[in-house]
């Protein structure tokens, strides 16, 4: 019954936010590849937020989101030339805002445990500070500890599932768009959107009093 | 048996945090990111690229250290040592002078 709920929530199909039609954007994919600087400027002003909004849900630091924001559109206007149309425009940004994201966020953590390494092993006099709060921004400043608890639980699934249920639920896209940013199917997606949210919920259990 | 309440009163809080996520991620980048973007753009692109590829460049790395172990083993015949005596300064150079005879 429980799977049944959660089956039944999960395919509720969500408002969508309204979207460039498909044309435009194949509209400026011609003119990006004819090197027109205004066409770029449409494009990141059109896709930045979703852009930024993607990677700060996966990243939790607003300057690392930019950072690797701004490295999604560079990325997009040299590699435009190669853009051959198989998949929609924001497919293919949003496969570049995770797969990024996922990177950096794997560097970042092979850094930080190269420096604890090397501080234990005395390389450096560098005191190793306290991680930042990476807390979501915006449950710091609302201060809500469940919203809170959700995005820390968000971070620890893994990586195919924490960007499927990102893109899900943060960036409100469908079950047959988000396999298309993960190059899988459907049936895939549901699967990986069913298992996040049974370790979420399974995590937020305690603190969530029932009725 | 499952209480059927306890569960739809989990999943209205669920869905009600996941609606708390949405209505409030209106995270934005700081404004003028485009012309941040931009600079960025400009600066990846001129960035002028090596004279030769990189896999280019190792037969020549090879080439050069050949030459120079070549040269400092002592063994090029084509390359004439400095400390040798010159041509006519050798005693086997010019007509031998004849035995003594008895």
């Amino acid at each position: 019954m429980v799977h049944t709920l959660l089956l039944s929530v999960v395919s509720e199909p969500l408002a969508d936010a309204p979207r460039p039609a498909a044309s435009a954007d194949a509209e400026l994919v011609a003119q990006l590849q004819q090197g027109r600087e205004q066409a770029f400027r449409t494009l990141v002003e059109r896709y930045q937020n979703r852009v930024y909004r993607t990677v700060l849900a996966l990243l939790h630091s607003r300057e690392e989101a930019e950072d690797v924001a701004q490295e999604v559109f560079v990325e997009v206007y040299q590699t435009v030339g190669r853009f051959r149309g198989d998949a929609a425009l924001s497919t293919w940004l949003y496969r570049l805002a995770t797969s990024r994201a996922l990177k950096h966020r794997r560097w970042a953590r092979a850094k930080k445990r190269f420096a604890s390494f090397t501080s234990l092993l005395g390389f450096d006099n560098h005191v190793l500070h306290d991680p930042p709060d990476h807390a979501h921004p915006q449950a710091q400043l609302e201060g809500q500890q469940q919203l809170r608890l959700l995005l820390e639980q968000v971070a620890r699934l893994p990586d195919q599932q924490q960007v499927a249920f990102t893109l899900r639920h943060e960036q409100e896209l469908s079950y047959e768009e988000i396999a298309a940013v993960l190059n899988t199917t459907v049936p895939a997606v549901e699967s990986l959107l069913f298992r996040a949210r049974q370790t979420l919920r399974k995590h937020l259990q305690a603190p969530l009093p029932h009725a | 048996m499952p209480d059927p309440a306890k569960y739809s009163g989990a999943d209205e809080e669920w869905e009600d945090l996941l609606r708390q996520w949405r209505a409030q991620s209106a995270a934005q980048p700081r404004p003028f990111f485009y012309n941040r973007v931009y600079a960025r753009l400009v600066d990846a692109t001129s960035e002028k690229p090596a004279w030769l590829p990189t896999w280019l460049r190792w037969p020549a790395y090879l080439a050069m250290s050949g030459m120079l172990v070549l040269a400092l083993s002592g063994d090029g015949a084509s390359l004439p040592s400095a400390g040798r005596t010159t041509p006519y300064e050798s005693p086997t150079d010019g007509p031998q002078p004849a035995l003594p005879t008895r």
